[in-house]
């Protein structure tokens, strides 16, 4: 029963974000839209290394910066196209993530969380000071995406908000699919087992570090793709890539909807990328909004919302380790 | 024959009488993309003085194609990428016939592949990189209109005033500037003027915007005891940088594009910046009849003596609905007509037409800084 | 380089280096007491240097309080700001997990960062005062007398922070919980005092540090935050906690980007602090000093 309840409610949701631009496809919604896919894919990485593994990382939006810079630079000076761009990006930022996990995992989850927060600030810095590389403050603006010829609709040009809004939603169901897919697998269970007791996790035979850099590689991944895509959208990559604003949005998601939760995330994600842009805050107001939440949360309800609800309801909310 | 076209000449003329009187339209919408917070917030707030001047003063004179004339002003911080959201934003909205500067160049280039996709004019007022009028007009941007001069023709007049008056002194020039399109469109300026005479800057650096500290920047130039340093410095920016010049002791005379009426006074009065010698687009102290009354008409208004950033502005703004008018509809693609086929004069002397490249060539004034007063030496064509 | 380099050159970035080092060591300094004493990260240090900064301004500036009033109630504000830090939002959580003081204290600093943004805008203001353009000259090196003067505070501070550490029977208590919570507890010494007391000291450094910068720098929302994460580094480098260590990995961040700035590129030096740490953290992760990340 709860079976078909949960698969109704997803082909319902997936309904009414397919056809979002035909009743609310106003440009300004649009670009909500796609503001929702993006954190929706961002907020469930972090959610996977944060909230299954149990690693506090600030580098997830080193790796969406450093990927955007990789595919705007591929396609300015190699002509390489959006995707294969964006997939490269992806590919960098999962090495990367992969370097700065083994070497500071050794020490210890802390070291992790300074050591990605490190990253972040680094490369803030770098792509503002290396100028010869990145063109620093200026930017690489004039970032065009494709226009793709499909059977049956004709030509589609990905630079008009709605196009783009699909290829957000599509490649974020496509990630959310292969995540829960992931954390509700075998290795889903080790990253659990992890979190909760690492010595015993270890004397099952499972092997920390390399689950742990497994978990920072995918989510590098996933989280660097968006980014290379998102460039497109933006038609410019500056150093703001690499804003705060992006981590604490992220945070946000993830500890209201409950670390470890797959559903409350998604739904925290969905509402916090809604809910400033619908009170009309700037954003000034939304990070001071979105401060107060985290302050209140680490005092009253560090487990999130499926921490607050009673038992019954909460259970499809909670970390799975915690039901 | 003869009478009934008479007669549909009379109907026709007087048809167009009853509808042609103003109002009962909608406004004509300008967008405009400027810094309203941020490093260069005063400069954003100039920015949108003098284009709120020029449209004011249109409006009283009937709007243009009987309808008033209307502005919004939307925040980029001067940084590209929030510029690209706000002037996408505008864009979408579908409402404005035009797009009104954008004031740092970083933002100009970034925005103007997006107005040229969306095929509405883009006038330029302060964004001053060469790069912009090199990317405009035939083979590039045909959208984009650049009415104040560029960094390299600045640069020339006052490269070529300074080896006329100080030979010595111009083989020795360090640079420093901010790490922007402005800031490097500068020193660019600055070498090939100085090529042009078998010169080279002795030096150049560039800071980030924001920098707190210049500290360590000053040291490095001062230890290589240039004889002039040529700076290239915005908003609060400059501020910093002159007050940590001053009280760090650098005693070296300053040229480029100093902004004399942004001097504290205590440090003009002081004396310590005789000598600076610059080049701007405008100084309040211009000494023309349309300045005068341009000056005039912006304190009354505003309270405040109108600066470079003001000036640009309204003239820009000027040409626009000059261009409107004469293009007869609101029609984007019309007034982008009419644009190239502008002949105005500047309250500077010179006729404002726009070359190959989408550029006016508005005259450049050199000052310098004598007895703790700010004296325009003279008008330079650009 | 350039014509007629001398030995001026290499002493006056010594002594930018060092007058950089110390104010660096200002801010860090309360960083690494609260984290010694309490093992909490404060992700809003530099906002409360910034609200010293802020203060600071409309004291001279609205008020026309002169500079070393400007100075004195300033700190005394961020001496009891830092008390009420305490006892409002991080008594709660104190030794309840590195993740959770991480977070609290950075929701802390987008609330008050924001918060500035919000009522003051972005736009930086310059505090002016009748020494702004004075400076010290001694042969070739100059240094500028708000410089100087914010040097000397600094020292002052150090100096007090270091006759209260080793010479009183409250310090003695701080250096006892910093070095053994559970111990200090079972020996009967209030803890919770303790954690204020070191709390609102450090929080009174920070309001020092902007106090006495506010007319060097210009005064802007945003100011903090190149400081915070370069403290940041300062602290792990030198050893978590360890407030000597950190003083002298201040300053040597200090001289490392003096010296890196006057002789390569001015652009360059923002990274160094980071590139140090991850540095240190792959290879002596302890810090230079002892006791590290490993908890």
């Amino acid at each position: 029963m709860r079976a078909a309840w949960r698969w109704s409610a997803i082909l319902g949701a997936v309904g009414v974000s397919a056809t979002f631009p035909l009743w609310a496809g106003s440009p300004y919604g649009l670009e909500l839209g796609i503001s929702v896919a993006l954190f929706a894919v961002l907020s469930t990485g972090l959610n996977l290394v944060y909230g299954y593994t149990g690693l506090l990382s600030f580098a997830q939006v080193a790796y969406f910066g450093i990927a955007g810079y990789t595919s705007a630079l591929l396609w300015t000076n190699f002509e390489f196209p959006m995707l294969a761009g964006a997939l490269m990006g992806g590919l960098l930022a999962a090495l990367l993530g992969l370097l700065i996990g083994y070497a500071s995992l050794r020490l210890s989850r802390h070291a992790f969380a300074i050591v990605s927060l490190s990253l972040a600030l680094l490369c803030q810095i770098v792509s503002r000071d290396w100028v010869s590389l990145t063109r620093g403050p200026m930017g690489i603006p004039g970032l065009s995406a494709p226009t793709v010829a499909f059977a049956g609709i004709g030509q589609v040009s990905f630079d008009r908000p709605a196009a783009f809004y699909y290829l957000m939603l599509s490649y974020a169901i496509l990630v959310l699919a292969l995540l829960y897919r992931l954390v509700h697998s075998r290795i889903g269970r080790a990253f659990l087992a992890m979190k909760l007791n690492q010595p015993l996790a270890e004397s099952q035979g499972i092997d920390p570090l390399g689950y742990r850099l497994l978990a920072i590689s995918i989510s590098a991944a996933v989280t660097g793709i968006a980014g290379g895509l998102y460039v497109f959208h933006l038609t410019i990559v500056d150093p703001s890539i690499f804003d705060f604003y992006y981590t604490e949005a992220m945070l946000i998601m993830v500890i209201i909807g409950g670390p470890g939760s797959f559903w409350g995330v998604l739904a925290a994600s969905l509402a916090f990328s809604m809910i400033p842009d619908l009170l009309r805050f700037s954003t000034d107001l939304r990070m001071i909004f979105y401060g107060i939440v985290l302050v209140t949360a680490m005092l009253a309800f560090p487990r999130g919302l499926g921490g607050l609800l009673p038992a019954r309801i909460a259970v499809p909310w909670r970390c799975r380790a915690q039901a | 024959m003869l009478v009934s076209s008479m007669r549909a000449t009379a109907m026709g003329l007087a048809m167009t009488m009853v509808v042609s009187p103003a109002t009962g339209q909608d406004a004509i919408r300008v967008g405009s993309s400027i810094p309203l917070t941020g490093n260069l917030a005063f400069f954003g707030q100039h920015s949108r003085w003098g284009a709120e001047l020029a449209i004011e003063e249109a409006n009283a004179a009937g709007g243009a194609l009987g309808r008033k004339i209307e502005s919004d002003f939307q925040d980029n911080r001067c940084n590209p990428a929030e510029a690209v959201k706000s002037v996408s934003q505008m864009l979408s909205d579908n409402r404005y016939v035009a797009i009104h500067d954008g004031l740092c160049s970083s933002v100009i280039l970034a925005i103007m592949p997006l107005i040229e996709r969306a095929a509405i004019p883009l006038v330029v007022a302060n964004g001053s990189a060469t790069a912009i009028a090199e990317k405009s007009g035939v083979g590039g941007n045909k959208w984009t209109f650049k009415v104040n001069p560029s960094d390299a023709s600045l640069a020339a007049a006052l490269v070529g005033y300074l080896v006329a008056k100080m030979p010595e002194k111009s083989k020795s020039i360090a640079y420093l500037g901010e790490s922007t399109d402005f800031g490097r469109s500068g020193s660019q300026g600055f070498e090939i003027a100085l090529a042009k005479r078998g010169l080279k800057l002795a030096s150049a650096d560039y800071y980030q915007q924001g920098t707190a500290d210049f500290t360590a920047v000053f040291t490095k130039i001062r230890a290589e005891r240039p004889a002039l340093l040529a700076l290239y410095a915005v908003g609060a920016d400059f501020q910093n940088v002159i007050r940590q010049y001053v009280s760090f002791g650098m005693n070296i005379p300053l040229t480029g594009r100093v902004l004399t009426d942004q001097i504290p006074p205590e440090i003009l009065q002081s004396g310590v910046l005789d000598g600076t010698t610059s080049v701007q687009p405008y100084v309040p102290e211009v000494d023309t009849a349309q300045n005068k009354a341009f000056s005039a008409a912006f304190q009354k208004k505003f309270n405040s003596l109108p600066n470079l950033l003001s000036r640009e502005s309204y003239e820009t703004m000027r040409v626009l609905i000059d261009a409107i008018k004469r293009a007869g509809s609101a029609e984007p693609a019309a007034i982008r007509d009419a644009l190239e086929k502008t002949s105005l004069e500047s309250m500077l002397g010179a006729t404002l037409e726009f070359d190959a490249n989408n550029l006016a060539h508005d005259n450049a004034v050199i000052i310098q800084i004598r007895g703790s007063k700010i004296e325009v030496i003279g008008l330079n064509k650009t | 380089m350039g014509p007629g380099v001398d030995l001026g050159l290499p002493l006056q970035l010594l002594i930018n280096g060092l007058v950089l080092g110390v104010l660096y060591a200002l801010i860090a300094m309360g960083l690494a007491l609260i984290f010694g004493v309490l093992e909490i990260v404060n992700f809003a240090h530099g906002e409360l240097y910034m609200l010293g900064a802020v203060a600071a301004y409309f004291l001279t500036t609205s008020l026309s309080v002169g500079y070393w009033g400007t100075i004195a109630l300033t700190t005394a504000g961020a001496v009891g700001l830092g008390a009420l830090f305490y006892e409002g939002l991080l008594a709660f959580i104190a030794g309840r997990g590195f993740e959770r003081s991480i977070l609290l204290t950075l929701g802390v600093s987008m609330v008050l960062q924001n918060g500035a943004l919000y009522v003051l805008t972005a736009t930086p203001r310059m505090e002016t005062t009748p020494y702004s353009y004075r400076s010290v000259i001694l042969g070739d090196v100059s240094i500028p007398l708000l410089r100087v003067f914010a040097l000397g505070l600094a020292l002052l501070a150090f100096a007090a922070l270091y006759v209260l550490l080793h010479h009183t029977r409250m310090g003695q208590a701080i250096r006892g919980v910093a070095q053994n919570r559970a111990a200090a507890l079972m020996v009967g010494i209030d803890t919770h005092a303790v954690s204020r007391l070191a709390v609102a000291i450090g929080v009174g450094l920070s309001g020092l540090a902007g106090a006495a910068l506010a007319p060097v720098y210009s005064v802007h929302p945003t100011m903090g935050v190149a400081f915070v994460f370069k403290a940041f580094a300062i602290v792990i480098i030198g050893g978590l906690g360890n407030l000597p260590g950190c003083a002298v990995a201040a300053i040597l961040l200090g001289l490392l980007e003096s010296v890196v700035g006057g002789f390569f590129s001015p652009t360059l030096v923002d990274s160094l602090g980071f590139l140090a740490m991850i540095m240190l953290l792959l290879f002596k992760p302890e810090g230079l000093f002892g006791r590290g990340v490993r908890l």
